[in-house]
């Protein structure tokens, strides 16, 4: 006996458990609530003429607001930046991704249209979200988008919405998004004092651009303070700042790259105690504003790989940004958190050669410096920091030619003793936080002089 | 020098009261968590002073003693108070990790008091993380230690940065060198030392976290500062943070205990006046036929109840 197979199909009907589950399994929660800052920045954005987002563009946005409020128990942000139209939430912001056929020509960050929907299932399951905006008749329109997590599981026939109901107006046009029921994890996170401390710092640093333009965003009633990037320069310093167009599956990228001096290199190439992942060094990667790669030293900006050298702590001081802008985000070289940059992509791996360029130079540099330190070090003196906004366009970094000196050759001392009792020589020398090696030094300085006399 | 050398411990009245108001908070705790077979671990040096409470208000028996110096630990052999003291020899840091695998103080609840005489330094920091990383569940974690603001860098911006380097991401950005400063610099090292101990906890996702449940400040002659919290079980957890943060919970005075030194006929005068519906005044003391500065009377009132009496016995 043959069983008829005609008309028989496959179920291949996704579950809205296994949408919950999916899109929240792979994103931090330090993420999520990044997303939710995107989506504001996006609509201050877009209010302000939707523009290339170069450092050249004088926009202002010192008029808007985020701001964010973490407890134990629940999540709030709200926004003024103008509010999620009821076109945009009817359509558009509670789908799971972008229609093949939205277009989105804004120089926005959020690409995938997955953002907000993952971060408030990650933060938990009571949520409501509310929006105020002004119409073209110039009314202001308020609404609210309840959810209910678990009651919204218990049915996975399609189609899927959420209801939207009246609301009273927020303060401002903007947007409110408000989680109750707390997941464990973020209930977890949102006591951990180290947790809200760090968020604070990705925050100044991933949004520092938008910062540095006025935008205002707080955590816990305090305002986040921006990053100031700057670089040194002088007769003999400056920095490399390029500006080109490229191009990818039609669309067009604008590329600035900047590269120099940010501190002048230690004078040993040993790794100081902080480590080379907390100091502010090596590359930065900004897509439409947003710092997606920050202080990088790995082979995702390319050290190690192409003909690069590995990072190495005598490379210390270098600072690069590479800043890609498009109107249509889907051309930037961003991962789906937006934390990490997309090496696959052609616009970010042509623009890799110009990074290496300059990052070879300062190499070069660091070892002549070697060789001639205390005139590497008298003209590092002399180099002024100088923010980024005001760098000049110059093709190629300019850095000073050193004239090798010989002197007898280094004796290297290296040697372990416990901490406690280095803390303690520190303190007793004049300062607790003195380099490990300086205590060393300034300890051979003392008996060199009380043994042998000085010279 | 061992500092059993340079300070005889029976004679220091805030230290006194400090640690009777901690045992106080311990003596509430078992109405909301299980602490059955309980077992104590500290730094009795040669004097066990805290021993001896966590034996008679506790009744705790089996007690660890850890001791780092030669000689301090052969004397501290000699003096144990009870034979369920067992003095170890070696410096904390090296002693916890081999008590968290001692298979006798397995499964079961520990009271861990770091009474240190110095200042919270590195090795301070790695006991904490190892204690609330492998302690077993509804432990209690109390550590004291030294907070004199000279202690942490000659000035107030060399203590920010000092800090920072010692405790990480939990010291705020913000943190402004005013805030290491004298009096200030005890609250600063409370407040970030109990953030640090937190974090600590979820950042290994303890199921019941950390919940900061004692703040004791107090000075005889140096500042130092008691800090700790319970390491409950998750479901012992909403009842620990209710009986912590209630009113009647005593282990977070709201002022530094500075208790002063009175004689034993004034404090007994003084007592027998206590307790008072209206507050003590100097004139109230004059009239006793002998004088104290108001604040010292404050401190009298809000403490006799553990103000120790001390006598020198002539033999």
């Amino acid at each position: 006996v043959t069983t008829d197979l005609t008309d028989k199909k496959v179920s291949a009907n996704p579950t809205k458990t296994f949408f919950v589950k999916m899109i929240t399994k792979d994103i931090l929660l330090e993420d999520c609530i990044l997303d939710l800052i995107d989506n504001s920045v996006d609509s201050a954005w877009q209010r302000e003429g939707g523009r290339p987002m170069g450092l050249s563009e004088g926009v202002d946005l010192s008029k808007y607001s985020v701001s964010i409020t973490i407890s134990p128990t629940s999540f709030r942000v709200v926004d003024n930046c103008g509010g999620m139209t009821l076109d945009d939430a009817v359509n558009h912001a509670f789908s799971f991704g972008r229609q093949a056929t939205e277009t989105n020509e804004n120089y926005s960050i959020g690409v995938y249209g997955i953002g907000m929907k993952r971060a408030v299932f990650k933060l938990g399951t009571d949520i409501k979200i509310r929006s105020t905006f002004t119409d073209e008749s110039k009314q202001r329109v308020p609404f609210s988008v309840p959810i209910n997590v678990q009651t919204w599981l218990e049915n996975d026939v399609p189609p899927w919405d959420f209801d939207i109901q009246s609301d009273a107006p927020l303060e401002e046009d903007g947007v409110e998004i408000v989680v109750n029921g707390l997941t464990v994890g973020a209930t977890r996170a949102f006591d951990s004092p180290s947790f809200v401390q760090n968020l604070r710092r990705t925050i100044a640093r991933d949004y520092t651009l938008h910062i540095n333009r006025g935008l205002k965003i707080s955590i816990n009633g305090k305002v986040v303070p921006g990053v100031q990037i700057e670089l040194r320069t002088s007769d003999e310093f400056a920095p490399m700042h390029v500006e080109y167009k490229d191009e990818t599956d039609g669309m067009e990228v604008s590329v600035e790259v900047i590269g120099g001096m940010f501190a002048p290199p230690p004078d040993t190439s040993e790794p100081d105690e902080k480590g080379d992942s907390e100091n502010p060094y090596g590359w930065y990667v900004g897509c439409n504003g947003r710092i997606v790669l920050a202080a990088d030293k790995s082979t995702l900006s390319g050290w190690g790989v192409d003909g690069w050298p590995v990072w190495h702590p005598q490379y210390a001081g270098f600072l690069g940004l590479v800043l890609f802008t498009a109107a249509n985000p889907a051309a930037l070289p961003l991962t789906t958190t937006k934390r990490n940059v997309d090496t696959t992509s052609e616009i970010f791996r042509r623009a890799r050669p110009r990074m290496r360029d300059v990052t070879r130079q300062w190499i070069d540099y660091t070892n002549s410096r070697k060789q001639a330190l205390e005139e590497a070090k008298e003209k590092e003196r002399k180099a002024a920091l100088v923010s980024i906004y005001q760098l000049k366009k110059v093709e190629a970094a300019k850095l000073p030619a050193l004239t090798a000196r010989r002197g007898p050759p280094p004796a290297n001392v290296h040697y372990s003793v416990p901490v406690t009792k280095m803390k303690k020589l520190a303190q007793a020398l004049g300062n607790i936080n003195l380099a490990y090696r300086d205590v060393g030094l300034k300890s051979f300085d003392y008996t060199y002089g009380e043994l042998v006399g000085d010279e | 020098m061992p500092s059993f050398d340079a300070i005889n411990y029976s004679l220091r009245p805030s230290k006194s009261i400090q640690r009777q108001i901690v045992f106080d908070g311990m003596a509430l705790l078992p109405d909301v968590m299980d602490l059955d077979r309980l077992a104590y671990i500290g730094l009795g040096s040669i004097w066990f002073t805290d021993f001896v409470l966590a034996h008679k208000v506790l009744r705790i028996d089996d007690m660890v003693s850890i001791e780092g110096d030669d000689i301090g630990y052969s004397r501290a052999k000699f003096n144990t108070p009870y034979s369920t003291v067992r003095v170890v020899h070696g410096l904390s840091t090296a002693i916890l990790p081999q008590l968290f695998d001692d298979t006798s103080l397995a499964g079961r609840p520990w009271m861990v008091w770091l009474d240190y005489d110095y200042s919270f330094d590195e090795s301070v920091r790695d006991d904490v993380r190892s204690v609330i990383e492998n302690a077993p569940v509804n432990s209690i974690l109390i550590i004291t230690f030294n907070a004199l603001d000279r202690k942490y860098g000659q000035k107030p911006a060399d203590r920010v940065e000092h800090l920072r380097k010692l405790l990480g991401a939990v010291v705020p950005d913000e943190l402004e060198a005013t805030a290491c400063r004298a009096e200030q610099m005890s609250v600063t090292l409370t407040d970030i030392g109990l953030d640090f101990m937190k974090s600590i906890a979820l950042d290994i996702a303890r199921p019941g976290g950390f919940v900061p449940a004692f703040r004791v400040l107090y000075r005889d002659t140096t500042p130092m500062v008691t800090i700790g919290g319970v390491l409950p079980t998750r479901g012992a957890a909403r009842g620990v943070k209710d009986l912590v943060n209630g009113t009647s919970w005593p282990a977070r005075p709201a002022k530094p205990i500075m208790a002063p030194h009175l004689t034993m006929r004034e404090a007994a005068v003084l007592q027998s006046l206590l307790p008072c519906a209206t507050k003590l005044t100097r004139a109230d003391i004059q009239k006793l036929g002998f004088d104290l500065e108001q604040d010292q009377i404050e401190a009298f009132e809000t403490y006799y109840r553990q103000y120790p009496a001390f006598a020198q016995i002539v033999s």
